[in-house]
């Protein structure tokens, strides 16, 4: 790279400066990774330390035994998924196309539709909690609790990601549209044959970053159901703290889930691992 | 990239039909706010018998109109003649929401200030200096964002609690110290300040980190900013570390304030809202103060504030 300064002579003191951000941020991924990959071939207490030796004896535990939750909560979770992610970008890509055309107040739309993404999920999930009373009791009923769960997460994502698909729309050069429109394209055809291949880069990357947040989902079971009702809502992020915190002696357990949970994501990391390096080339 | 260069002013019918359905959309996100400002302004018997009004029964007009005509009304309800804002003061006086609220502003503001120092200086060295391994070293630190945060939460804990830091404030903040993101962001953005800069300061007898401060600094305040906002939201809205690290309820930010709240035996919900006001309030403002650059920023990167 001809752009650094210097090029060629090897500079020491550069390792001063680097050290602090690199030393905790390995120290608290690869590094706590590695811990936890230790810990999940034990039985082990948080208090007590370390326990006896078991082997895949945790993964076997979580995957294989009849009373395990683990499935039913990868089950609640990867719902909770398709809601949300369908939800999202059924919402925040039209905002995103409307906003452009709206003829008042883009920016003040802006605004207000980012609001969600700077309130804490707390705050959001207790209000929620009485709004979803007031519209039936979706909350109450092991049917609708999740899909419930699934509205807060969409009106809590869709302003966030209409400013990224905005952004992509932004991108598009009007001259696509003028060629279309030239070619006696309509509106559908327009946005079937120029604004979505056009629009491809930011929606594979919208899409799997939101598939990973999703499946992270916590905030929302843990406030407004605490699994309920009838293990509706269990998901895999409230089973691994479940294990880890309130139950005792399941650290060994709870670690094992977690890898596990790594595992189901794997393949959604590695699409954003090469969505990122292909931004990264084009931004720099 | 700017948001301001759309497409040429659109048609007038479908630019209006557009803004009516914005400002439906726009109510829909607004909707939320406004019930939880009018919940934390009714009393709990109002909050028990009208759960769905935005205004507080004592404060509407029909009530109002039926307590002059001398018939029953919400004025006459156990509570109508509090204060306006009671459940903001309950809400510090026997919920110790100003020491929760306390508590998150200086874990943001020392995550912060944490932060821009440790992240700038590594970024400083990756956008500018060479060294051996640097893109290896630079690869790996990248490699880290795609840890879900889900995954990470046990490790993190394991840790932490092997560092003897569980239920202290070091527990709370240690992880969050750096952030590849932050290094990223701020790499980005050095390595386009023109390197004639740099030459002409070293020839004045400027060291590296002369370079850094007088010269790298001062030109990358907008990224600082944008970062540094990141940064505090991220750590004002966090809620399963801290929850997960803390026992002891005096360090509790004000997230886990409010989980605790929710879960006491009948709780006082008016007031919870008056929390959530009080906890949410502040960085609204902030965000509309500074909102060129978070916007910009989420533009710039495409990546996630929280």
């Amino acid at each position: 790279m001809a752009r650094h300064a210097e090029s060629g002579r090897n500079q020491p003191i550069a390792y001063l400066y680097v050290a602090p951000a690199f030393i905790i941020v390995m120290l608290f991924s690869f590094v706590s990774m590695g811990v936890s990959f230790y810990v999940s071939l034990h039985d082990w207490d948080p208090m007590r330390g370390r326990g006896a030796f078991v082997g895949w004896g945790n993964y076997a535990r979580a995957v294989a035994e009849p009373s395990s939750v683990f499935w039913l909560s990868l089950r609640n979770t990867s719902a909770y998924v398709v809601m949300a992610v369908i939800g999202v970008l059924c919402t925040s890509l039209p905002l995103a196309m409307l906003c452009r055309r709206s003829r008042y107040g883009q920016a003040l739309f802006r605004t207000l539709y980012f609001l969600p993404s700077i309130t804490p999920m707390v705050v959001i999930a207790l209000v929620w909690i009485w709004l979803l009373q007031q519209w039936g009791g979706l909350l109450d009923r092991p049917a609708t609790a999740l899909l419930a769960i699934a509205v807060v997460g969409v009106w809590q994502a869709s302003g966030y990601n209409m400013l990224l698909f905005l952004a992509g729309l932004n991108d598009i050069p009007q001259d696509f549209y003028d060629a279309a429109r030239v070619d006696g394209a309509n509106r559908l055809q327009e946005f079937w044959h120029v604004t979505i291949p056009l629009l491809r880069n930011t929606l594979v990357f919208v899409t799997v970053m939101l598939i990973i947040g999703a499946f992270q989902v916590f905030t929302q079971a843990y406030i407004m159901t605490r699994g309920g009702p009838e293990r509706s809502t269990e998901v895999v992020a409230f089973q691994v703290f479940k294990n880890a915190f309130s139950y005792a002696g399941q650290m060994g357990y709870a670690s094992a889930m977690a890898w596990l949970l790594f595992a189901v994501l794997f393949v959604f990391i590695m699409i954003q691992m090469r969505v990122f390096r292909s931004r990264r080339i084009y931004d720099e | 990239m700017t948001i301001s260069t759309g497409p040429p002013k659109p048609p007038r019918l479908v630019g209006l039909w557009a803004f009516v359905a914005m400002s439906a959309g726009a109510v829909v996100m607004v909707y939320p706010y406004a019930y939880m400002v009018g919940a934390s302004l009714k009393t709990r018997k109002e909050f028990a018998t009208d759960k769905r009004s935005l205004i507080p029964p004592r404060f509407q007009l029909d009530e109002r109109l039926k307590h002059d005509r001398g018939e029953p009304s919400a004025l006459a309800w156990e509570g109508a003649d509090w204060p306006i804002l009671k459940n903001y003061i309950d809400a510090v006086v026997y919920g110790q929401v100003d020491v929760f609220l306390f508590n998150s502003l200086v874990y943001a503001m020392v995550l912060t200030a944490v932060q821009l120092t440790v992240n700038s200086l590594a970024a400083y060295a990756f956008a500018r200096m060479t060294f051996y391994g640097r893109d290896v070293l630079f690869n790996l630190l990248l490699a880290t964002m795609m840890l879900p945060a889900a995954v990470l939460l046990v490790p993190q804990f394991l840790v932490v609690n092997y560092l003897g830091l569980v239920d202290s404030f070091w527990g709370v903040v240690l992880p969050g110290f750096a952030g590849a993101f932050g290094v990223f962001l701020l790499r980005q953005f050095f390595l386009n300040i023109p390197a004639e800069l740099e030459h002409a300061a070293r020839l004045d007898g400027c060291g590296s980190l002369g370079i850094f401060w007088h010269i790298i600094l001062p030109l990358s305040r907008p990224a600082l900013i944008t970062l540094g906002l990141f940064t505090f939201l991220g750590a004002w809205n966090s809620f399963i570390w801290p929850l997960v690290v803390l026992s002891d309820q005096s360090y509790y930010p004000l997230t886990v304030g409010l989980s605790l709240f929710r879960e006491e035996s009948g709780a006082d919900w008016p007031r919870i809202f008056a929390a959530s006001v009080m906890g949410s309030l502040p960085l609204i403002a902030m965000f509309l103060l500074a909102q060129r650059y978070l916007i910009g920023g989420i533009s710039l990167s495409g990546m996630k504030a929280q």
